[in-house]
């Protein structure tokens, strides 16, 4: 059975996520840690800076322990004395639920920012570390790089991702609006803030240079350093203000640092070149009337907020067909892991059809038989191998497909016990999570083929 | 297949492709299709070689030469647009005026065609006719370019000062594009139409035009040619950009065209309902 323990921006503070959290040094060792444990057969360890998940595959029939040897390694991981401290943080699903989340996961349903992609990266991250750790190699592979396809359906076929839905990103929407590309055009930080700083990197990456300009020329130059821009003294505002194109204010000055008619002089001397201001101070710094002055946009904080909410709701609208494609995807997986149980016993057919079928080749070849070539003793084989896979083609079929169907599943149990009684077939652990097995098994590669990573080895040994 | 037919086969072949990219151009703009854009401008681009071998084979039809007439020029004219436009579109990043190039250039064509009888100006030969007829041709096409920038700069200007972004803003070229694509175009076609107005002049003083009509067009034509000029001259001495520019070209224009209109309008009246 498929596990996710974790913990997410929904239910933990950022000071628990931050002592759970791995980077690339811990990783392995928490997932070494992890994968040694025998409740677990399969595991993969996310961390984001607002979720901290394992998603794992259990033992058979070991799912509680599995639950618990997870929650232990977390608190251990996280330095905390016993699980219980971790507890109320924690949430925990299980089967269906824990496939369903960890499509969403994927396909940033289940994001801060609905939609935003930066998860699938992470989530490729954590698939990457868990195959290269040897912890993921089976059904939970599957799973998880099916999520990747999944992830990738949603975006293009829904308009999830679409939109801006931060300051910085609806910032650099407007200045492409006004400026096209920002490689010519030159980006001023007035003051300091965190969001204007966001803001400002956000914008000062495509542009052709990015200056700061403080009251303190020490604080301008120090963030300058961090930021590749350059300082320049508070004294040269209405000089930067000819330079720049796009201005970001953020200072805490209770009144209006640019004045209209300080914009009005900097205009005359730009021969009207356009000029943006991105005011994300609160009272503004920018007074409103510059908007007024030919190719001069001030947008304020509020007027950005208003179409980060349009890019939300935008997105938001979006989430019935998100959420329809993840459920009709987790489904199909479903019925695959189903058509799964039914497995061990078709392989033992075969086994048994083939055993018997080569040892009476076998005697013929050596009594009756024995003065034929190696060529016809070959083209016998190659006949016999033939028939065994015609003869099973349809009675494996039609099992797995009664297995994978959810209202025939306990048809497909009954008739793999008549199978195993009439056949004497021996008992064989259940495929799932198994890699390796039969050669000769026909079993179809189930779903997730073509994805873009790699699947781990069929998890019930088959060959195409 | 006579040449009649060849040309007539040509004419809706030409007209049937400015419609469908004119239909793509809308498509996009109104955000029901995000592909038209890349299929809208090959449609121009398949309809510009369909419109000169009509233009070749009609004249040979009527036995008129393209530089006489102006059906022809509007037809011709029209063309150079669509030529102007595919030339300009990538480098300028304004592959969305086409919306405005595609349909003017069917307007234009179905004019050409359907309004007044297609006749060669008799009163106008001699040497300097094809170079007042090209470049008053070129100098159009290039104005039309600009005045659809200008529009365009206006739509996204307006959306921009008034806040209220998405729909089809989001489809628009940045204003600065289409401020820096009007403003070549009117550079380019300033000298053109500063060649047409000339041979203008000396051809109104050879057949002594004196009509109120013709007198008319004479003072439009001088009025559009200031008033390109003083955009311009503005431009490079007191900063004018963006929305003044823009107004000053669609003006500009709009002279231009009015000018146009007349020549047909009075080629109609004289001769009365051309053929369709």
């Amino acid at each position: 059975m498929i596990l996710v323990v974790g913990l997410s921006h929904r239910t933990a503070p950022v000071e628990v996520r931050e002592r759970l959290s791995a980077g690339a040094e811990a990783l392995p060792v928490v997932l070494s840690r992890l994968a040694s444990r025998s409740e677990l057969r399969e595991v993969m360890f996310l961390s984001t800076c607002n979720r901290v998940e394992v998603v794992a595959l259990a033992s058979e029939g070991r799912a509680d322990d599995a639950l618990r040897a997870i929650r232990e390694e977390l608190a251990s991981h996280g330095g905390l004395a016993q699980e219980a401290d971790l507890v109320p943080y924690l949430y925990d699903r299980r089967g269906e639920a824990a496939v369903t989340h960890v499509f969403r996961v994927a396909a940033s349903l289940e994001s801060m920012v609905l939609g935003e992609p930066q998860i699938l990266g992470q989530v490729k991250e954590a698939y990457d570390a868990a195959v290269a750790a040897g912890a993921l190699k089976g059904m939970l592979g599957r799973c998880v790089s099916r999520a990747f396809s999944v992830a990738k359906k949603v975006r293009s076929e829904t308009a999830i991702g679409a939109g801006t839905v931060s300051i910085s990103s609806v910032a650099v929407d407007l200045a492409r609006r006004i400026f096209g590309d920002l490689s010519q055009h030159a980006v001023l930080l007035l003051g300091a803030g965190e969001m204007a700083e966001a803001a400002a990197r956000s914008l000062g990456k495509g542009a052709k240079e990015l200056r700061i300009c403080n009251r303190s020329f020490d604080r301008a130059a120090a963030l300058a350093g961090a930021m590749h821009a350059s300082a320049v003294p508070w004294e040269q505002l209405e000089t930067e203000l000819v330079q720049a194109d796009v201005v970001v204010t953020s200072t805490g000055s209770r009144t209006p640092i640019v004045t209209h008619a300080m914009v009005k002089r900097a205009m005359k001397a730009r021969k009207g070149r356009s000029l943006f201001f991105v005011d994300i101070a609160v009272p503004r710094n920018v007074e409103p009337e510059a908007h007024g002055i030919d190719n001069v946009f001030v947008y304020d904080v509020d007027d950005l907020e208003q179409h980060v909410a349009k890019g939300l709701q935008a997105r938001h609208a979006e989430l019935d067909a998100a959420q329809a494609i993840v459920m009709q995807e987790v489904s199909q997986f479903l019925a695959w892991t189903r058509g799964l149980e039914v497995q061990p016993t078709v392989v033992a057919l075969r086994a048994r059809t083939h055993a018997v079928l080569f040892a009476e080749l076998e005697r013929s070849l050596g009594g009756r038989l024995k003065h034929l070539g190696e060529a016809e003793r070959a083209a016998l084989a190659q006949m016999l191998e033939s028939a065994t896979n015609k003869l099973l083609h349809a009675p494996s079929t039609k099992l797995r497909s009664k297995a994978e169907s959810e209202e025939e599943g306990g048809d497909a149990r009954e008739l793999a016990g008549a199978l195993k009684y009439l056949f004497d077939l021996p008992e064989i652990a259940s495929g799932k999570g198994e890699p390796g097995g039969s050669e000769q098994s026909e079993r179809s590669a189930g779903p997730g083929r073509g994805d873009d990573k790699p699947a781990a080895d069929d998890d019930d040994g088959v060959r195409h | 297949m006579s040449q009649q037919t060849i040309a007539d086969l040509l004419f809706g072949a030409t007209a049937g492709v400015y419609l469908a990219a004119s239909v793509l151009f809308i498509l996009f703009l109104t955000g029901r299709s995000e592909r038209a854009i890349v299929w809208a401008p090959r449609l121009v681009a398949l309809g510009v070689p369909l419109h000169a071998a009509q233009i070749c084979v009609w004249s040979l039809v009527l036995h008129i030469c393209p530089v006489e007439g102006i059906h022809f020029a509007l037809s011709v004219g029209s063309m150079l647009v669509c030529l102007v436009y595919l030339l300009a579109r990538t480098r300028l990043k304004v592959d969305v005026v086409g919306a405005f190039v595609a349909p003017q250039a069917l307007a234009f064509l179905l004019a050409s065609r359907f309004v007044g009888p297609v006749d060669a100006e008799p009163r106008l030969r001699g040497a300097l006719l094809p170079f007042h007829v090209i470049s008053n041709l070129l100098g159009i096409a290039l104005f039309t370019f600009a005045f659809a920038a200008a529009v365009a700069y206006l739509v996204q200007e307006r959306r921009l000062k008034s806040k209220k972004l998405g729909g089809s803003a989001e489809r628009m070229p940045p204003i600065d594009a289409l401020d820096r694509a009007e403003h070549r175009f009117l550079v380019a076609g300033f000298p053109l139409l500063t060649i047409g107005i000339l041979t203008g002049a000396i051809f109104a003083r050879e057949i002594e035009a004196g009509g109120a009509g013709e007198i008319a067009r004479a003072a439009l034509s001088y009025a559009s040619w200031a008033l390109i000029g003083g955009v311009l001259l503005l431009r490079a001495a007191a900063g004018w950009r963006g929305r003044r520019a823009a107004y000053g070209t669609i003006v500009g224009f709009g002279l231009t065209l009015l000018v146009m209109l007349l020549y047909l309008v009075r080629s109609a009246m004289l001769s009365g309902p051309g053929p369709a």
